[in-house]
């Protein structure tokens, strides 16, 4: 957790689709001859991040035995093995794992996008006496640690008997203080306030004006603030491993960890392990290409200059 | 689930959801088909609902939950939090020896002793009854499996150098060094930082006392003789270099297991489980002797072993305590705790019954469970303290530093410093601690 | 920034001020009743129990062995007293000093290299450099620690082929902790370069081109030009980079059973890990907690003081 996605998330308001088309550049640049130099050092750089994950496409094609004898990038031919006995394990557990992982992160970072919108575009477009201390109180939460109020948070939950319910896991997540500072941003930048104001004149509701005019003004924000929520969802280890004792409602994380750290009288299950990782990394390299599209350039751009 | 997320407007689920306070259940204490009682059990053992299963077929009127933990650690600091939340913890838990006197002292177990539970004391040996009830009157579980330590080795490697099977810890280490010379690269064992109940079992077989009643005050035991001799040994093993310093369940220990490098392992009667995942393909080749000793008489430790208990939470005890019973003392229960989730059963006479067949990975050695039944046989008495936790992490951080350090020294200041932060640990918390 | 797009004067609203200053308040509604739940009264809670504690009388066996009682600044004193944690505390900042430069110039290069009129193959290195932040820290520190036992590693394989014999393991205690700022590396570089990139694009290209038309080199034009303009995003990476490496947790928590070099009190997290969960006292890991985050909140605004001017120029 060098990087908690916490704090990952709260570097970046202008998280972008980040493809080379920058359109006011001059044609000419994209034809300049390439530099081998440059290029090789950012290659060095791709593959030092790929290593690992060659390792585990690899590992995952192993056997129990063939993962502590063979050489560690001689692949094998057990994938599909390894999927069968993940998913006979336990009935399919792991799948539950995923579809909770999903439900989580999914359900969860819509939510919280939504929520952060709103409480975003009241703090960015209106005035009113207070919005300066809700706003440095609120991003004051981006700082503390997710480890430490996670106990706590258990502590009060099991006061109203929530602990254990996939509601433990999903309700402290819906709130993402950074969310809120983001969405401010993208408020401020994205929505111009003669078009609010018009629409006022023509008699528009406040609620309506948010849903129906600011909403997918702030989309591609908003699509920035969901990924930055699903992925931190999605990695939370802390608090669904305090909070759920029954595995059946355990996130990825929390399961694979389980399979790892089985005690002394229990092997780790470390091909379970493995496949399991290399399954679970698919779907949000996924998401990531899928939600790229959505992100605009401009908007960073109009971020930055507001 | 589909179920719970019917409801819309967030804010409104989350008011909902805090106002629906615990709804806890009633105290019926008789169940019937149509309207049993349901039980939560917390345990890590694998395939253990296959047992339950048995249960829930035979018993309509009291239907039990397995939910599966993620090892004896886990589970009981997730029991501790429920216990102090005051909700949230299941009606039985799967809980270590070692674990019971944390537990008591958090008031998270029922007491048993005025239940039907208390009549099976005899089923079990007396060593293990004491380990359940702390030598007083009360019961705070029902034993279910017990771990007591053997030497495996590899008779493959053993024939090929020509080496005998060390009987006693001089011989063990005159082992070491002829197969370390023979091969530098191959070790008998490792000393293991990470596994303080591996420690606490060597040294129960030393009979150490790390804790003691009394009167009204915990004695802490730990920088003694017996621990000390313990220590030097596997210190001088470790200087010398004959024995490995790494920590066991690593994948690089895995490799070890699979390569030969560890030719070697003292564990416990569990162990063909651990072997037979860690190095499947080395089947056939391991061989189980009774742990080496110190040549003045036969004596054993327990690494591991585990009880069932019922927490101070449950709202049906009498039930709890009737499925608990069955569990570890019913002959078609213990036979399927066998072979499903491969323990070696607490109860003897069951244990005798179910025990017949050696495990597949030791279909080499016939004998298998008579070896088990003898070093079962041999257990050292040993109690353990509320906190239980404190000495072990300290085990992990003072022998980390002393298996890279690799001096007998080293060691030796390691149990001393266990010993005072286990002292200073108890005296902060209030605990009555005997000098 | 605030001040350009706020709501014109209110002689032109036509509803009444009390209902504009409503809706704001009900629009913000759910986001105050969450975070009051589930962030400042779990804080608050964490006040509350650090200045308490639990004692115990005689065997404490039984039922009401333990009770709770007030403790004053007790637990306070005693993190603040304990060598280990002070220890941690150490190795923490050795940790930033020695992860935070590397990752944040490695991740300026790469940015700078993406922004570059000539480099290759930028689509394919942007996304795999990107690749780790999809990765738990709990399962990069599992694959790394197989990249690192040597009995089990591809690069101690080949420098055994190379028939060098002594590498020292890089879980050995001199070098873990660079073995960990690696997984912190790894797994943090692809985010800190995206965010420079993304600053480095929102920049008017015309800029560039006054200064190529001078004569200036790519090289120059990078330092002199694209790095003074994208400071503020290299200020806040850099702050928030200083506080993931206060709170470095799980790296080192998935890497200490397999090597004796961590101890359990490795991290200051960690040590409260430990006091929370294997000494079950949530007491003292309340104290240490709120300790922790103090000293987050007082890096933060001392390293936000003496910067101010250039990251949050614009904000309020």
């Amino acid at each position: 957790m060098t990087i908690t996605n916490q704090t990952r998330a709260l570097v970046v308001p202008e998280l972008v689709e980040a493809s080379d088309d920058r359109g006011h550049r001059p044609v000419s640049d994209t034809r300049m001859p390439l530099a081998p130099g440059s290029t090789a050092v950012l290659l060095l750089g791709a593959l030092y991040c790929l290593l690992p994950v060659a390792w585990v496409v690899i590992a995952s094609t192993k056997d129990a035995s063939e993962l502590f004898s063979t050489f560690t990038f001689a692949p094998s031919t057990h994938l599909w093995d390894n999927i069968v006995e993940l998913t006979n394990y336990r009935d399919g557990l792991y799948w539950r794992w995923m579809l909770n992982t999903a439900l989580y992160a999914g359900f969860g970072a819509i939510v919280s996008t939504y929520v952060s919108a709103l409480s975003g575009y009241a703090l960015a477009k209106y005035t009113f006496p207070g919005k300066g201390v809700v706003f440095k109180v609120l991003l004051m939460g981006v700082l503390v640690p997710s480890v430490i109020v996670a106990i706590p948070q258990y502590l009060l939950l099991a006061q109203v008997g929530l602990t254990n319910t996939y509601w433990s896991v999903l309700l402290p997540q819906l709130i993402s203080p950074y969310g809120i500072y983001l969405a401010r941003i993208y408020a401020a930048a994205a929505v111009p306030t003669d078009i609010i104001e018009s629409a006022r004149t023509e008699g528009a509701r406040e609620l309506y004006i948010f849903h129906r005019i600011a909403l997918p003004m702030m989309g591609p924000g908003l699509v920035t603030i969901f990924l930055f929520q699903f992925v931190a969802v999605w990695n939370n280890f802390m608090l669904p491993y305090i909070m759920l004792g029954n595995d059946e409602l355990f996130p990825i994380t929390v399961g694979l960890s389980g399979l790892l750290n089985q005690g002394a009288s229990l092997p780790a299950m470390y091909t379970l392990v493995i496949t399991g990782a290399l399954l679970s990394i698919v779907p949000l390299i996924v998401l990531f290409l899928v939600l790229q599209r959505y992100w605009r350039v401009d908007l960073a751009a109009g971020a930055v200059k507001a | 689930m589909r179920a719970a997320f019917r409801t819309g407007a967030i804010a409104a689920v989350a008011a909902a959801a805090l106002i629906m306070t615990g709804c806890s259940a009633d105290g019926g204490s008789e169940g019937t088909a149509d309207d049993p009682i349901e039980l939560t059990y917390w345990a890590w053992a694998p395939k253990l609902d296959k047992v339950v299963d048995i249960w829930n077929d035979a018993h309509p009127e009291i239907q039990v939950t397995v939910n599966k933990q993620d090892g004896g650690d886990p589970a009981i600091t997730k029991l501790l939090t429920a216990i102090k939340a005051g909700s949230g913890a299941p009606d039985l838990i799967q809980a270590e020896y070692q674990k019971i006197p944390t537990l008591v002292s958090s008031d998270a177990l029922a007491d048993l002793a005025g239940t039907s539970a208390a009549d099976v004391s005899g089923e079990f040996p007396e060593g293990v009854w004491d380990s359940v009830t702390l030598g007083g009157d009360a019961l705070y579980a029902i034993p279910q499996d017990t771990g007591p330590m053997m030497f495996y080795y590899r008779d493959d490697i053993f024939t090929q150098l020509g080496l005998t099977v060390p009987t006693t810890w001089d011989e063990y280490a005159e082992t070491a060094r002829a197969l370390h010379t023979a091969d530098p690269s191959k070790y008998l064992g490792t000393f293991s930082s990470n596994d303080a109940g591996w420690f606490a079992g060597l040294s129960q077989q030393a009979k150490a006392e790390w804790w003691s009643i009394d009167g009204d005050a915990w004695g802490v035991g730990i920088d003694e003789a017996p621990t000390q001799q313990v220590a030097e040994y596997w210190g001088g093993l470790v200087a010398e270099g004959v024995i490995d310093n790494k920590p066991m369940y690593t994948p690089e220990w895995n490799a070890a297991l699979n390569d030969g490098t560890q030719a070697g392992w003292l564990g416990a009667v569990w162990g063909p489980g651990v072997l037979s995942g860690n190095a499947a393909d080395t089947a056939g080749l391991w061989k189980a002797a009774p742990l080496p000793n110190w040549g003045t008489d036969v004596s054993n430790g327990n690494w591991g072993g585990s009880s069932t208990a019922v927490t101070s939470q449950s709202k049906n005890v009498d039930a709890a305590v009737e499925f608990a019973t069955w569990l570890n003392t019913d002959p078609e229960a213990v036979q399927a705790l066998v072979t499903e989730t491969g323990i070696y059963p607490a109860s003897t006479d069951a244990a005798a019954s179910a025990l017949t067949e050696a495990p597949e990975f030791f279909s080499n050695q016939p004998d298998f469970y008579d070896v088990a039944a003898e070093a079962a046989q041999a257990v050292a008495p040993f109690q353990y303290g509320p906190n239980v936790n404190v000495a072990f992490s300290a085990y992990n951080d003072e022998f980390a530093k002393a298996a890279e350090a690799k001096t007998v020294d080293a060691f030796l200041a390691a149990v001393a410093a266990m010993q005072t932060i286990t002292v200073d640990d108890l005296e902060s918390s209030g605990f009555t601690v005997a000098k | 920034m605030t001040a350009t797009v706020e709501a014109p004067p209110a002689t032109k609203r036509r509803r009444g001020p009390a209902r504009r200053t409503l809706t704001p308040w009900m629009m913000l509604a759910p986001g105050i009743v969450l975070f009051t739940l589930f962030m400042a009264a779990p804080i608050l809670y964490t006040l509350v129990l650090s200045f308490q504690k639990e004692v115990v009388r005689g065997l404490g066996l039984g039922s009401g062995a333990k009770s709770r009682t007030f403790a004053g600044l007790e637990n306070y004193v005693a993190t603040l007293t304990d060598p280990e944690f002070l220890a941690s505390v150490g190795r923490v900042l050795v940790y930033g000093l020695i992860l935070v430069p590397t990752m944040l110039g490695l991740a300026l290069l790469f940015a700078l290299l993406l922004d570059a009129r000539r480099t290759g193959a930028k689509g394919f290195s942007r996304v795999s450099i990107f690749l780790p932040y999809a990765v738990p820290a709990v399962i990069s520190s599992l694959l790394w620690g197989f990249l690192y036992l040597p009995a089990v590693s591809p690069f101690y394989w080949i420098f055994e082929q190379l028939g060098w014999d002594d590498v020292p393991s890089l879980l050995s205690p001199g070098l873990v902790i660079f073995a960990i700022a690696n997984i912190g590396l790894w797994g943090g570089v692809g985010f800190n370069m995206i965010v420079m990139y993304t600053s480095l694009k929102a920049v008017p290209t015309e800029i560039y081109e006054a200064a190529r038309i001078d004569g200036a080199s790519e090289v120059q034009i990078a330092w002199r030009i694209k790095v003074p303009i994208i400071m503020p995003a290299l200020i806040m990476t850099a702050l928030f980079s200083m506080i993931a490496t206060l709170q470095v947790f799980a790296e080192p928590m998935t890497l200490r059973p397999l090597t004796n070099s961590l101890s359990t009190t490795w991290s200051p997290l960690m040590y409260v890990y430990r006091d929370a969960f294997t000494r079950d006292d949530i007491y003292s890991a309340a104290a240490t907690s709120v300790i922790i985050a103090v000293a987050t909140f007082a890096v933060s605004f001392f390293f936000l003081r003496v910067v101010q001017r250039r990251a949050f120029g614009q904000e309020d």
